[in-house]
């Protein structure tokens, strides 16, 4: 059966590659064979460079958006670029082709351009990789607090931030409402 | 209580009478997060058949209801949902913490759940287990029955505190 994944095969990435070394090649930090996809690296300031021409050029029609998260390499056994990481996963629906950019975000708080404005779906992922990261997405049309309580101070998948919380689950004394 | 046979009338005290009522006719409020509402749901259809006990008529109405079953996990977020539901409920209720998680927050030991909902509710019936069997569910309920048929309930034990929710 000729299913979409194993049509994208290393030539199918090769030509991938190809295309996006000849239009996008100066922002490319480095390309790697990530399972059944291909991955990029990439700054996070080129990041709506390389997502609007991996989106829009013809030849290659990354029109799905699957994903987007984000990683905290502070602990990382291999030393990164940046300490914090959205990763992109997109999806051509004609040729079956994905794509994993990494885009290494720089910055205190970190802040990338939000690709809000290439795939709107994008917008939910965001706001989790904000909730959790504490991940600045410049551009963001309502950027908040998607699964923590609204009055959260943490970005509590961090690596710093203790499994157990910092106290929360105690100081929760506005919502006590019973007493022995 | 006496009886009487010959004139068909029974002798008893009001309140023996109303707890009879209550406790062979609870009316739960089920707030299912998790796995532990599957078994729930086992325990309650025809299989297991909670209305062998009275306790049938699941109405997602707090306004309508006497006992709140909590099975899952409960969350920093969900907590406040939860106690609005419990203080929307009429006195006399009761409440069951179904399985580990409600119980004692279960293997999340972490930022963002609830370690027991006894923190917050006054609780009358646990059941252990991840998730427990719909027999389990079933000891509990009749723990609650009993406790109603004798008038008591753990709500009862608790005073609101001033300015809270």
């Amino acid at each position: 059966m000729d299913h979409p994944l194993i049509r994208f095969d290393a030539s199918a990435k090769a030509k991938v590659l190809a295309r996006l070394q000849e239009q996008r090649g100066s922002e490319l930090l480095h390309t790697y064979e990530e399972g059944l996809a291909l991955g990029i690296d990439v700054h996070g300031q080129n990041i709506l460079s390389v997502l609007s021409f991996l989106k829009d050029d013809p030849e290659l029609g990354f029109t799905g958006f699957l994903d987007v998260t984000a990683v905290d390499y502070s602990k990382y056994v291999l030393p990164q670029v940046e300490r914090f990481a959205v990763i992109y996963i997109l999806m051509s629906p004609h040729s079956g082709a994905r794509v994993k950019v990494r885009a290494f975000v720089a910055g205190d708080p970190p802040t990338i351009d939000s690709a809000t404005s290439l795939y709107q779906g994008a917008g939910w992922g965001e706001r989790e990789a904000f909730d959790f990261f504490g991940i600045k997405f410049v551009g963001h049309p309502n950027l908040k607090r998607i699964l923590m309580p609204d009055d959260y101070r943490d970005f509590p998948l961090r690596k710093e931030y203790p499994l157990r919380g910092r106290g929360e689950r105690a100081d929760f004394e506005v919502y006590r409402a019973f007493k022995d | 209580m006496g009886l009487n046979p010959q004139n068909d009338y029974t002798t008893t005290t009001l309140d023996t009478a109303i707890n009879w009522a209550r406790s062979n006719s609870m009316w739960p409020m089920p707030f299912g997060v998790a796995c532990c509402a599957i078994e729930m749901m086992a325990a309650l259809m025809s299989k297991y058949d909670a209305s062998r006990f009275g306790s049938e008529v699941l109405k997602f109405a707090p306004r309508q209801s006497d006992l709140l079953i909590v099975s899952g996990r409960i969350s920093l977020k969900m907590m406040p949902v939860l106690l609005r539901i419990w203080e929307q409920m009429p006195e006399p209720k009761w409440c069951i913490s179904m399985g580990a998680c409600a119980s004692s927050g279960g293997v999340f030991d972490t930022y963002t759940l609830i370690q027991g909902i006894d923190q917050f509710i006054p609780v009358d019936a646990y059941i252990p287990g991840c998730p427990p069997r719909p027999e389990a569910f079933i000891e509990a309920l009749m723990t609650v029955q009993e406790k109603a048929s004798k008038g008591q309930a753990k709500s009862q034990e608790y005073t609101v505190k001033e300015g809270s929710v």
